[in-house]
């Protein structure tokens, strides 16, 4: 689903990124781990288009990447959540995830996510006037709304819809990052740290989450320092240090590589 | 009775303008300070269409929406490129330019000197000449653009403005792409001030380039800040302050050599007590710009 091949990224000197390759196969949890600094986020914004690599290319869904805007990979449907939240705070939950909706073509249908025969792939921009003319039309509106509401309660937080994601609490502000990824009708789901400063309980919840949406056909991609959720969640685990890939594997196996041990310990 | 009705002509051409600018730098997060230009881009299309043309105004209209709409295309789309602080800077500049163009060409413009003698618009052979007929002229062109406005702002395209005002990575990585929705705001919010500059044209009858300079474009900003930034009703509210309060002046004996100088002491008076008071502006929920200035993080910690 999602290839990198020869990814490669300097800063200032600094190998953020060196060389690093993977593949992603559909409906799996891919953890990729490693210590601070090891380049983790700069891979995933190089995947996403915030940042252009100095070589190798990104594929997805056999489609070369390179040189797509931000927002064309997003609509071609890799969802992206940020480590520190990125959430409209003054707008509600339910604004939050109308915004993730392409309110240019035809509302989503309802359903489970991914099993949606849609084959349309990239969504095509729209023109001004088609813009304009959907903007003031309501019926998108009225069945996007009954989309997001559906989302909401999956994420469980149906009673939170009007309150402004600044006030949601930090594991609920996590949740509806991903329904907002759900609501792009990402294929693949790129998180950065889900879990992260989020308590026991809600963990479990957005661990069963992923389950269900690996069931549907959902790809997911995660950073994470939770070694305990990584090791409970992942079907397969990759490691970084100092911008290199040192191990890619079976979670239980890869964690007792010697480099991987000494990576952590250093 | 017609000093009153002028008064209120005026509130309403300023609302329009006003809250075109609104959709820029209070929905957007937009900080133009060329909107005179785009005033007075309106304001000489109608002139010259209707001087030297004899084009009714049911054409002169919609020339200058196109002619502002084109070319605030081709000053967005450089200038977009740039943020914040860069973008006011590249606006200002559009400014001048358009002043200077207005104030040398006098062969096209009239120079200082302006372009006199505007003719009255008309509708169906009826001559809008009175104050009455003229508020009823202007006030329509105001409440269909409130409507248009309104509408438009709480629609998804509303939505995204906003989300791009307050972060614009967010945004993109929901798959919008944010050059383009600032891009159409521009143009609108251009398109709709020269409908405002139009009517100005009609109403005065007589233009020169004093009133489309950088200051213009700044009290339309007070209006939008003083009003309440990001709320279409605040527009029209901060308009009819900013026009009567300075009006009162005149009721108070103060020559009018004085007056006009007080004004802009008021104006500048008006617009700090805002930012230290009521940084949200009358009507607005939210202060001017991103969310989490210092104050509002400092009122989280308490």
């Amino acid at each position: 689903m999602l290839e990198v091949s020869g990814i490669t990224k300097h800063f200032d000197g600094v190998h953020a990124v060196d060389n690093a390759s993977l593949k992603i196969s559909q409906a799996t949890i891919t953890s990729l781990i490693g210590p601070n600094g090891a380049g983790k986020t700069t891979l995933f914004n190089i995947i996403c288009g915030y940042i252009e690599p100095d070589k190798g290319a990104v594929q997805f869904n056999g489609k070369n990447l390179n040189g797509c805007a931000p927002h064309e990979r997003a609509s071609a449907g890799i969802g992206r959540t940020f480590q520190n939240m990125r959430l409209i705070k003054r707008l509600s939950a339910l604004e939050n995830l109308m915004l993730a909706f392409n309110y240019i073509s035809p509302p989503l249908t309802g359903g489970d996510e991914g099993e949606g025969e849609k084959g349309e792939g990239v969504s095509e921009n729209p023109g001004f006037i088609k813009t304009l003319f959907y903007s003031i039309s309501r019926t998108h509106e009225i069945k996007n709304k009954e989309k997001a509401y559906e989302l909401l309660d999956f994420v469980g937080m149906k009673d939170k819809v009007y309150e402004p994601a600044g006030s949601l609490s930090y594991g609920q502000q996590k949740l509806l990052s991903l329904a907002c990824c759900l609501a792009l009708d990402a294929k693949l789901l790129m998180l950065d740290e889900p879990v992260a400063g989020v308590n026991q309980e809600t963990i479990h919840k957005i661990l069963s989450l992923f389950r269900e949406l690996k069931k549907s056909g959902i790809t997911i991609f995660l950073i994470e320092h939770n070694m305990d959720a990584v090791m409970e969640i992942s079907d397969r685990l990759i490691v970084m240090d100092e911008g290199r890939i040192i191990a890619d594997g079976i979670p239980s196996e890869v964690k007792e590589k010697p480099e991987v041990i000494e990576a952590y310990i250093s | 009775m017609d000093y009153l009705l002028h008064i209120l002509i005026m509130v309403c051409i300023y609302s329009i303008v006003s809250m075109s600018l609104n959709i820029l730098a209070g929905y957007t997060g937009l900080l133009s300070v060329s909107h005179a230009a785009f005033y007075g881009i309106g304001a000489y299309t109608t002139a010259l269409l209707a001087l030297n043309a004899g084009l009714p105004f049911w054409i002169n209209i919609p020339a200058g929406i196109i002619i502002s709409g084109v070319i605030a295309f081709l000053v967005a789309w450089p200038s977009l490129r740039t943020y914040d602080d860069y973008f006011v800077i590249t606006t200002f500049a559009f400014q001048i330019i358009v002043f200077s163009i207005l104030n040398n060409w006098v062969s096209f413009t009239g120079g200082p000197l302006g372009l006199p003698g505007i003719p009255q618009p008309d509708i169906f052979g009826i001559k809008i000449s009175s104050h009455v007929s003229f508020l009823i002229f202007v006030l329509t062109f105001a409440v269909l653009t409130y409507i248009f406005l309104n509408r438009l702002m709480d629609s998804p395209f509303g939505r995204i403005l906003k989300a791009i005002r307050e972060d614009e990575i967010f945004t993109t990585s929901l798959g919008k792409d944010v050059m383009k929705f600032k891009l159409t705001a521009f143009i609108i919010g251009a398109s709709i001030a020269s409908i405002s500059g139009s009517l100005y044209a009609y109403y005065i009858s007589f233009i020169d380039p004093t009133s489309f300079t950088i200051m213009e474009s700044i009290f339309i900003l007070s209006i939008v800040i003083i009003g309440g930034a990001g709320n279409l009703k605040g527009s029209i509210v901060g308009s009819a302050l900013l026009i009567f309060i300075p009006e009162m002046l005149r009721f108070v004996g103060m020559p009018n050599s004085i007056a006009a100088n007080m004004r802009q002491i008021f104006y500048g008076l008006l617009l700090v007590m805002f930012m230290m008071f009521r940084p949200q502006g009358i009507m607005g929920k939210f202060a001017f710009g991103k969310e989490g200035g210092v104050k509002e993080e400092v009122k989280k910690d308490a």
